[in-house]
């Protein structure tokens, strides 16, 4: 009886344990479907922060391998731009807890160039506004320690040019978005933001030793002639490659103020001159070439000025004699070269002028760049204006990449800032016959050795250049007072390398330079600065004993007995 | 098959000379192996491989990831006197797993009547010390939920879970065997205390877990359906009535509805969470972890989306759910009505657990005080998570020859019919 019981027991709560775990299987399931549904929801939601928000890695991460805005450094890997992590001073007015005058008054303390009711103003007003858009370390350590919560020291991404003033007119700068507004900034914006670009800087074809050199020549210069500005640029002949370009009085692209906006145009490749008696040599190499001058030794008459159409050429040192080809550059004789061009004709002369690309504005990578004040009318006036540059205003740099050809075989290439590889340069295109061009280079050298660049010389480096000392146009005429003088050269003179351009806006005489304000007395000795200085720099061994020949010109030169 | 027994007489059929060497060979083969008897086999061979497989997965993971978020946590806990060394965090997660792994697999090991029991009296300590935490208990961010002095200071509530689960399963299990047991009743009003004495600390982040693992367990155990919805009902009212009455609940929920402004830590996670993308900024290389609060605990999800990427965060969202998966579907074939509850109350608790976080990780939920299992640091959550483990790897443990359906064992038919 009890085994009975006991086995019908059995059966019956192994039949009802089988629905309960039956039971629990269904309900299993729907536990299951439950979890799997969460964790769809899950799933979806971390697929719509991906597509949906379109979440990228944030710019403050990715800035550790690769810069908001790419750096820009010179040939040798010097770095002239990069961008940095910096602070930023931001008040939030809304949070702020302490009194707003003390505050203001403990800040004024920090800041010095900002006024107590200034940031009071900047305090006390509705909406978060920076304090300092970049603040060093140290000022925020000091901020900070003023303890007050309404202020933050948000890190953003900052533009510092390491070598301060250093090449600013070819660096440029860039605005508070982070755009470029001048100069390379300005010119290769597009390359520096782009995401596949910027991990590799942009590598400019300048060399920052030389550069330095270059400004500090310039820069001393300018004080001493009490020049308003002054201009520099040296060229690579072969490749177009920039190696400095200089604009004085600089700024400095990292504190941009009121007061220098005004330096901040490139008087090199933005203002455009009348480069005086630089021109003469394209003048003298424009009728070798055409063979209107075939024989140096031939004279020409520079006795007294010549009168054309009402307008009379004359001769600065007037020589009082006849004059050959070599002693008419020797002694930059207007009047000589006026014939010379007179004989070559208007249409051979333009057609040089604009090969030499003196009708466009400069090439070279830049914006800013002016365009150069063409003749109205090319008469024969103006054709002999021209020949001795006058009539016609062009940029230093137009001048540079137009004496590159001179020397380098004749051949015109476009100007660069980016370093350009070996056997990767511009085309070019033909100027001058490669002879014409051999011939100018001993003119140019005789006007170094023995002519008005004397005080250019510099031993060893073989410099040969010719002078120029334009009047500044004023009311209608010039003002003989107001010189723009420059310096055309180029050196090793045996095998150019370089060209090299020196500029002084209006210089005084001063005991230094005799009371002259020419450029054989003020333009002259800084490129014999600048070439001593940077010619080692740039692979240029100083030698006495190698230079250019020039002893069949030689006794073409008269000399007073004695 | 038939090369089985071929394999056992390989070593009497060889000559003297080389019988040392493949009497070697075969002891390593057999180690472990199914032929191997020791009771070490008879456990391998009887352990869900494959959910120890994915466990020591997600260790691994959660080591990675408290390596990435120390620093941004030893860094706001630093001093101008006392630095704390980046990876501190790494190092005591390291300690907890060394310590852990073993306690895991012991547990796992216990017969299924020792593990009930041990789970049982562990029930029973957990809840004593839980009263006790009033009395003694110290008070950490507010909230008074640790017990004890230096190194053994525990959090009761973290313990008592998995211990809570089994033995609420064993209750509801009793059910079955006699009827008139007042056993739901009674785990109703066991839940009721725990969920007070939880509220009081305050803990509503565990305390929603208890209540979770309960009503997964009441709905296995077979509920019936309408009882079911309205406990899920009394459940949103209970959450409305925390929203209304209990100030902690008040404030997550508000933060969590309006938003907290700018410098909030929902905020502060989104942006962790979306500020690596796709693939993440690589490990180390994260920025906005260091804003967070409770980064290698509550907010370690974000750190992983930070560093490694929206990806990596679905990939461990996967395993999560493989683990759930995996052990559900084999309670499908369970039959023992005790076991099924356990197994459920100790994966509701897991994978509840580790929902929660993921959803306050990704502005889906209020922010609560919630650990992700296994990933986040935790030294009473990690020992707890561990023991809880062990406990499911014993009660999933089985023969793999008892059971095997019959469709199986006419395979070999054919290869006798071949011989």
């Amino acid at each position: 009886m009890t085994a009975l019981l006991a086995n019908s027991r059995k059966v019956q709560f192994s039949g009802k344990h089988k629905d309960v775990v039956a039971n629990a299987h269904f309900r299993l399931i729907i536990l299951l479907l439950v979890f799997l549904g969460a964790f769809t929801v899950i799933a979806g939601r971390l697929a719509s922060f991906a597509i949906l928000e379109d979440a990228q890695p944030s710019r403050t991460t990715s800035a550790v391998l690769v810069p908001a805005r790419g750096d820009i450094v010179d040939r040798n890997g010097v770095a002239l731009a990069r961008t940095i992590r910096g602070y930023a001073i931001r008040v939030i007015p809304a949070r702020l807890l302490g009194d707003k005058a003390t505050l203001s008054r403990q800040l004024a303390a920090i800041f010095p160039d900002t006024s107590e009711a200034d940031f009071l103003a900047t305090l006390t007003s509705e909406r978060p506004t920076y304090l300092r858009r970049r603040a060093m370390p140290d000022e925020v350590k000091q901020v900070h320690a003023l303890g007050e919560i309404g202020i933050e020291f948000p890190r953003e991404d900052e533009r510092l040019y390491p070598q301060r003033d250093l090449a600013a007119h070819i660096l440029g700068f860039v605005n508070a978005d982070g755009e470029g507004v001048m100069g390379m900034e300005r010119a290769l914006n597009e390359s520096l933001t782009q995401k596949s670009l910027r991990a590799t800087p942009a590598t400019l074809s300048i060399d920052s030793r030389v550069q330095a050199a270059l400004e500090s020549e310039l820069n001393s210069a300018m004080i001493s002639t009490e020049a308003r500005g002054a201009a520099g640029i040296i060229l690579d002949v072969k490749t177009g490659e920039v190696m400095a370009l200089a604009s004085l009085p600089v700024f400095d692209p990292n504190k941009l103020r009121k007061d220098t906006i005004r330096f901040q145009t490139n008087e090199v490749t933005q203002s455009v001159f009348e480069l005086g008696s630089t021109f003469k040599p394209f003048t003298i190499a424009a009728a070798l070439d055409a063979g209107t001058v075939t024989d140096l030794a031939v004279r020409y008459n520079a006795m007294e000025p010549i009168k054309v159409a009402g307008f009379t050429i004359k001769d600065d040192h007037s020589q009082g004699r006849y004059l050959n080809v070599p002693e008419t550059l020797v002694h930059s004789s207007n009047i000589v070269t006026a014939r010379i061009a007179d004989n070559l004709g208007k249409e051979r002369m333009e057609d040089m002028i604009r090969r030499l690309g003196f009708d466009e504005r400069p090439h070279i990578e830049l914006a800013e760049r002016g365009h150069p004040i063409w003749p109205k009318r090319w008469g024969r006036v103006t054709n002999m204006t021209i020949a001795y540059g006058h009539g016609i205003a062009v940029t230093p740099l137009h001048l540079a990449s137009a004496y590159a050809a001179l020397v380098n075989g004749g051949i015109w290439r476009p100007a660069t800032l980016l370093k350009v590889a070996p056997g990767e340069e511009a085309q070019g295109r033909r100027v001058f016959k490669a002879a014409t061009s051999a011939r100018m280079r001993q003119l140019l050298r005789m006007i170094v050795s023995s002519g008005t660049g004397r005080k250019a010389d510099a031993p060893g480096f073989r410099i040969g250049g010719k002078t120029g000392s334009a009047e500044k146009p004023s009311n209608g005429g010039y003002n003989k007072t107001s010189l723009v003088s420059t310096f055309a050269a180029a050196f090793p003179m045996d095998n150019p390398h370089y060209v090299i351009i020196t500029m002084l806006d209006e210089p005084q005489g001063t005991a230094e330079t005799s009371f002259q304000r020419t450029a054989g007395w003020t333009a002259a000795p800084i490129v014999h600065k600048v070439v001593s200085r940077v010619g080692p720099m740039l692979g240029v061994v100083p030698d006495e004993h190698r230079d250019v020949d020039v002893s069949e010109l030689t006794p073409l030169l008269w000399s007073p007995k004695g | 098959m038939n090369d089985i027994p071929a394999k056992n007489t390989t070593p009497d059929s060889l000559p003297d000379s080389g019988q040392v060497l493949p009497k070697k060979r075969f002891q390593l083969n057999s180690r472990l192996g199914r032929s191997d008897r020791t009771p070490l086999a008879i456990w391998f061979w009887e352990l869900d491989r494959v959910l120890l497989g994915l466990i020591l997965t997600l260790v691994a993971i959660g080591l990675i990831a408290v390596a990435a978020a120390s620093p941004a946590t030893t860094l706001k806990q630093s001093t101008a006197a006392v630095t704390i060394e980046p990876l501190y965090y790494f190092y005591r997660q390291l300690g907890w797993v060394i310590v852990g792994i073993p306690i895991m697999l012991v547990v796992s090991m216990l017969p299924k009547e020792q593990a009930r029991r041990l789970a049982i009296m562990g029930a029973v300590a957990a809840i004593i010390l839980l009263f006790l935490v009033p009395i003694f208990g110290k008070t950490v961010n507010g909230a008074q939920r640790w017990i004890g002095y230096s190194f053994a200071t525990v959090q009761p509530g973290e313990f008592l879970k998995p211990f809570y689960a089994v033995s609420v399963a064993w209750l509801l299990s009793l059910r079955v065997k006699d009827p008139s047991l007042p056993v739901i009743s009674l785990s109703v009003v066991l839940t009721g205390i725990i969920a007070i004495l939880l509220l009081m600390q305050p803990n509503l982040g565990q305390t929603i877990i208890f209540c979770g693992i309960w009503f997964a367990m009441m709905m296995v155990s077979g509920l019936s359906a309408r009882l079911i919805a309205a406990v899920g009902v009394g459940g949103v009212g209970g959450l409305l009535g925390a929203y209304f009455f209990y100030p902690v609940a008040t404030l997550r929920i508000n933060s969590w509805l309006f938003g907290g402004g700018e410098f909030d830590q929902v905020m502060f996670a989104h942006k962790a969470l979306t500020g690596g993308g796709l693939l993440g900024t690589g490990p180390g290389l994260g920025t906005a972890k260091f804003n967070l609060p409770e980064a290698h605990t509550d907010y370690i999800f974000s750190v992983i989306g930070e560093e490694f990427g929206l990806l990596a965060c679905i990939a461990i969202a996967l395993v999560y759910l493989a683990i759930i998966v995996r052990v559900f579907l084999r309670l499908l074939d369970e039959e023992d009505n005790f076991i099924i509850l356990a197994v459920t109350g100790l994966t509701a608790q897991f994978g509840g657990q580790a929902l929660i976080n993921m959803a306050v990780n990704l502005q889906l939920f209020p922010s609560k005080g919630m650990t992700l299992p296994f990933v986040s640091y935790g030294g009473s959550s990690a020992l707890a998570l561990f023991c809880g483990i062990g406990l499911l790897l014993a009660f999933t443990r089985r023969n793999p020859y008892l059971d095997r359906s019959h469709y199986i064992s006419a395979w070999p038919e054919k290869g006798r019919i071949a011989v």
